[in-house]
């Protein structure tokens, strides 16, 4: 197979190679030049079986065996008339030492470069994907932000959940301010009602933040734990009730300011859990 | 032919520096403080949901096996405090004749001393209890556990419902 390779796409400048070799018994002397000119160990050893005409066909048929002994004898005689022998003499020598070597021998060092070069590729591209995979969750890792999408989420909780009928304004400013995109559905549904007896009630709603943890912190999303409990007091009566909740919010990073885009609540309420499903 | 030769040649090296870059990339990343951090926080969150959920699992009818588990799950405090009661709260758990079991629906870490070998977690548990003979009872609660690294990997030293007004 390699002698079929190496003689295919050296074709074109196979009558070059070809037309040389007739030359040789006329001018042996140009050929030792060649030697001379391209220097090389390689150069010599690529046309020094040249100079002798008889070795020259049979050295490389050896290597090659049968495939090429037949088709040298049959190319040699068709270049021969096509070209005359000086010309081709005096035309050859010039850019002998620097196509006709790598053509004939130097054919496995590019060939073997590239295959090196696709392997080294695909192994750099393992190496890319692996370190790809090691990726890991900014969670704690990065203390800085992890407190700080803590503490905002904390305080979008606290602030958009309390209520006071006498301020209804501020509750309603942090949560279009601290909720965004669907969150924004959800506190409605959720609150709405609250909202609705607030003022004949008098309410006074107190969310204070337990607990909570970043669960998860990657490419500007956020994933927070919060243990809320809740207060509730009827001014009208002063009847307080409490009670507790843990939700799992989503958090996305809007410029600096983290704000709330998903909530769910563990242990809500299946009309509250119907509600929320609707946004 | 020296033009592909040369093109040849400058595809391996360029291929040989991507390779060591992204070698190195590699290396980089398996074997930074972050990524074993990360790595560490992850095994505490899973100790911990496995073992909240061991210690809110019993059976009153293989007790020896329930308290056998707390204790595999434990350290620490808490392990001491179970070892100390242990008969009494044995026969407790018999007379109760209930069926307990439990699900971690969500858990985080609130802290992780990764030298000291500490953490802190919160977790949101059902818990469903089916009284021997009764109507079984489905609750919500939430719960915060220490966490102590050992030997034997994390552990709970800690465990302790979050009540409300806490």
């Amino acid at each position: 197979m390699a002698g079929l390779n190496r003689r295919t796409p050296s074709s074109p400048e196979a009558p070059a190679v070809e037309a040389v070799e007739p030359v040789e018994p006329i001018e042996p002397i140009e050929a030792a030049e060649v030697v001379d000119a391209a220097g090389s160990a390689e150069a010599a050893e690529a046309v020094a079986p040249d100079a002798p005409e008889v070795p020259d066909v049979q050295e490389p048929a050896s290597e090659e065996a049968e495939l090429k002994a037949p088709e040298a004898v049959v190319w040699n005689p068709s270049p021969t008339p096509k070209k005359t022998p000086r010309a081709a003499a005096k035309a050859e020598p010039v850019e002998d030492p620097e196509p006709k070597q790598p053509a004939k021998f130097n054919w496995p060092l590019p060939v073997a470069l590239v295959v090196v070069g696709l392997l080294l590729g695909g192994l750099a591209t393992f190496f890319l994907v692996k370190s790809r995979s090691v990726s890991y969750d900014e969670a704690l890792v990065d203390a800085g932000a992890t407190s700080e999408v803590n503490g905002q989420i904390r305080e979008a909780v606290e602030k958009s959940f309390s209520y006071n009928f006498a301020d209804v304004e501020s509750t309603e400013k942090a949560a279009k301010e601290l909720l965004t995109g669907k969150a924004l559905c959800q506190y409605n549904a959720v609150f709405g009602p609250v909202k609705e007896v607030a003022p004949q009630q008098k309410l006074v709603v107190t969310v204070r933040v337990v607990s909570s943890a970043v669960s998860s912190l990657k490419d500007g999303h956020a994933t927070v734990l919060v243990f809320a409990d809740q207060v509730t007091t009827r001014t009208t009566d002063n009847q307080t009730g409490g009670g507790t909740a843990m939700l799992r919010v989503s958090a996305v990073d809007d410029g600096g300011r983290w704000k709330i885009d998903n909530m769910e609540m563990f242990g809500a309420t299946a009309d509250q859990n119907r509600q929320l499903q609707g946004c | 032919m020296r033009v592909f030769t040369g093109v040849a040649v400058v595809f391996a090296v360029v291929m040989f520096v991507f390779a060591v870059f992204s070698g190195f990339v590699w290396y980089s990343a398996r074997g930074s403080s972050e990524s074993s951090f990360a790595a560490e926080r992850d095994d505490a969150l899973r100790s911990g949901q496995v073992g909240i959920t061991n210690f809110l699992t019993l059976d009153y009818k293989k007790v020896d096996e329930d308290l056998q588990r707390w204790l595999n799950s434990s350290t620490g405090d808490l392990r001491a405090e179970i070892d100390k009661d242990k008969d009494s709260r044995k026969k407790q758990l018999v007379d109760a004749k209930s069926v307990t079991t439990s699900k971690v629906l969500d858990a985080a870490i609130t802290e992780l001393d990764d030298r000291a070998g500490t953490a802190s977690m919160i977790a949101v548990v059902e818990s469903t209890v089916t009284p021997d003979g009764g109507q079984q009872v489905t609750k919500i609660n939430r719960y915060l556990t220490k966490l102590t690294r050992t030997d034997d990997g994390w552990k709970l030293s800690q465990l302790g419902p979050l009540r409300a007004g806490v």
